[in-house]
């Protein structure tokens, strides 16, 4: 990007950021609530004491590996809106492997779990990409209608076939060892270990997507599939390619929320964190530094959002709410400076041309 | 397995009432389609619509104003479907998308708002009025089932047998024709974008006010892509589209059947299993009749 053409952007965003928030100050003043008030719970629950802070981290880490894993999708030209039943299989996966190898040695489980657990999403995620580029089926509908396959069928195995037949627990998989466990970093918050993981995760997805060549012919196929193969790119492979990381990237987190915060696979674990990630990444436009760095904004919210509905008992969807509108605001500004640069450039023509005619 | 309990009456008239919610929504997503736009957001309009439908029915006491109340907001949406990908040129998956999430997330939030209601909907004081029932061969329908007939048969006459539906096409097919002989593609897409909101809402009213007689978080259910694929897979002539929402209709009737010998989670995920199943058929055949020439 320019550096122009970043600072309009930059300021474009910020200003649909504020204008989102507004409106969801508006939709809560409609609902009788106060908006200060509520902004002001959400603040403290994201912020407001050492647990805070860590389910605050912890959130901003989910969207980050989940918006990232929408970028990579999707920069490669494959929007990717599967990642949710991608998470689902990768938790179920690593649950069941994890309880078949209960009792060996962690430094074995944990590693094999993780590699069944990318394995699943990576190959759930390969099969609309596949479909998409051998046999042009839209992605998106395949994506979203898998997503529903994949739950009705984890919920079915953690209900039939896998269920636990422990006492107390109506539906989910034998609990995991103890030893497979990763360890939470502060007492009675989210932040569990699985952060570094991610971490490293991240850093090695907007490494590959921002500084090598493969991630630079990634983009190109999705800027221009035509164009890259004229330059000699196999298109199809790197298509698949993003997908194949994408769905990795899903698997992985439905092992971390296995392991690290629910300690065997419940069907509800998610509350369709994907999504959520999803729309991170599509309001900083796939660019994968924007994505995590964004992140954090709405990890924010994402988690003051549940202390703002326990508090204020404005629901928590509001966030959902302000999330999509921003896309919006954004869509809209693009528009209409690109309708307006459009007029500039025909007056400009008819200009030049009046003067050329009377001079 | 007793196949005669998966064959029967009950299955047929399950069949019927399943399939009109896609038929319903599957004929506004292929308006759009046929002025050029893929439109994805049809989950997010039969959403908004079914609440709006709840609430206009409950507050006036009649479903009139359910009704009502389902078209407007649906009409809306069109609008604002079309402002963004129409006048704004933004990409229309992102926003069809983002209108679901949106669509989703507003009308939980403002269920939630209601004092007591949370998950689904059910007041206190006064009732959510149902649409009239028509029988029809001794089985009783929702009206909006012969409705959607007829709407099938409108929307086929319309769109080959008028010069509306012939520009509809052109809007989407060659703007620049259409404008040559004096037509506005923009006001036909627009037209388009509008139709289609009406018809989601009438979806959505129907999903709310017929087929059950409440509205729930995300009660869509992803029904809304489920259209798409059926629009797609009926190459956007109405009458296959019905085909191709009736079967959906029927592979989701029959899995309820089952639900005595199958795991109730599996049955319900085979309409979207069937639904795939049914594009990948479609595309092989395409494909290989592109070989062959």
């Amino acid at each position: 990007m320019k550096s122009a053409e970043r600072t309009r952007y930059l300021a474009s965003l910020a200003i649909s950021v504020l204008l989102a928030l507004l409106v969801g100050a508006l939709i809560m003043l409609a609902t009788g609530h106060n908006p200060l008030e509520g902004y002001g719970a959400l603040l403290a629950g994201a912020f407001g004491d050492e647990r805070a802070i860590g389910n605050t981290l912890y959130k901003s880490a989910q969207l980050c590996i989940t918006g990232l894993a929408t970028a990579v999708a999707s920069s490669s030209g494959i929007f990717n809106v599967g990642g949710e039943g991608q998470m689902f299989l990768g938790a179920l996966a690593s649950a069941w492997l994890g309880t078949l190898l209960k009792g060996s040695s962690p430094w074995i489980a944990v590693p094999a779990c993780f590699l069944i657990a990318i394995l699943a999403g990576a190959i759930y995620a390969w099969i609309p990409a596949v479909l998409k580029i051998k046999l042009k089926i839209n992605e998106v509908i395949t994506t979203i209608l898998m997503n529903s396959i994949a739950i009705f069928f984890c919920t079915y195995m953690a209900n039939g076939p896998l269920k636990t037949a422990e006492r107390g627990v109506n539906q989910g998989t034998d609990a995991l060892d103890k030893a497979f466990r990763f360890p939470r970093l502060i007492r009675s918050s989210n932040l569990t270990e699985t952060i570094f993981w991610i971490a490293v995760i991240s850093l090695f997805v907007w490494y590959l997507m921002s500084r090598t060549t493969t991630g630079f012919e990634m983009r190109l196929t999705g800027q221009n599939s035509r164009f890259a193969r004229f330059a000699g790119l196999k298109a199809e492979t790197l298509g698949i390619l993003g997908m194949l990381i994408s769905g990795a990237m899903c698997g992985a987190l439905g092992m971390f929320e296995t392991f690290g915060l629910q300690s065997r696979f419940k069907p509800d674990f998610s509350n369709e964190f994907y999504f959520d990630g999803m729309l991170v990444a599509m309001i900083m436009k796939y660019k994968p530094l924007g994505t995590i760095l964004m992140s954090f904004f709405f990890g924010a919210l994402k988690m003051g959002a549940v202390t703002m509905q326990s508090r204020t008992g404005i629901s928590s969807e509001l966030i959902l709410i302000v999330q999509s509108i921003i896309i919006f605001f954004m869509a809209a500004e693009e528009g209409i400076m690109a309708s307006i640069k459009a007029r500039r450039t025909v007056r400009k023509a008819a200009m030049t041309l009046s003067k050329e005619v009377t001079g | 397995m007793d196949w005669s309990t998966v064959f029967s009456l009950s299955t047929l008239t399950n069949t019927i009432n399943t399939a009109t919610i896609v038929i319903l929504a599957g004929l506004g997503c292929l308006m759009t389609d046929q002025a050029g736009m893929m439109n994805i957001g049809i989950d997010g309009m039969m959403t908004f619509g079914a609440f709006a439908a709840v609430i206009g029915s409950w507050a006036c006491a009649s479903w009139e104003m359910g009704l009502l109340f389902a078209l407007a907001v649906g009409l809306v949406l069109g609008a604002f479907y079309g402002l963004f990908v129409i006048r704004f040129k933004s990409d229309e998956f992102i926003i069809g998308v983002a209108l679901n999430i949106f669509a989703a997330a507003m009308t939980t939030f403002m269920l939630r708002s209601i004092p007591g209601q949370k998950g689904s909907f059910h007041p206190a004081t006064g009732a959510v009025i149902k649409l009239p029932t028509i029988t029809i061969a001794g089985m009783n329908f929702s009206m909006m089932v012969p409705l959607s007939w007829l709407l099938v048969l409108l929307a086929w006459i319309m769109i080959y047998r008028t010069p509306l539906g012939f520009w509809l096409h052109a809007s989407g097919e060659h703007p620049d024709s259409l404008r040559s002989v004096g037509r506005s593609p923009e006001k036909m897409k627009y037209l388009a974008s509008l139709m289609c909101g009406a018809l989601c809402g009438l979806s959505g009213a129907y999903l709310s006010l017929g087929y059950l007689s409440t509205f729930t978080e995300n009660m869509s259910a992803s029904r809304g892509y489920v259209a798409v694929a059926c629009v797609i897979f009926g190459r956007s002539n109405p009458p296959l589209v019905f085909l191709a929402a009736l079967l959906f209709g029927f592979i989701d009737a029959a899995g309820q059947r089952m639900q005595g010998v199958v795991d109730p989670y599996l049955t319900a995920a085979l309409p979207y299993v069937g639904t795939i199943l049914m594009m990948v058929i479609l595309a092989l055949r395409q494909t290989r009749r592109k070989k062959a020439h």
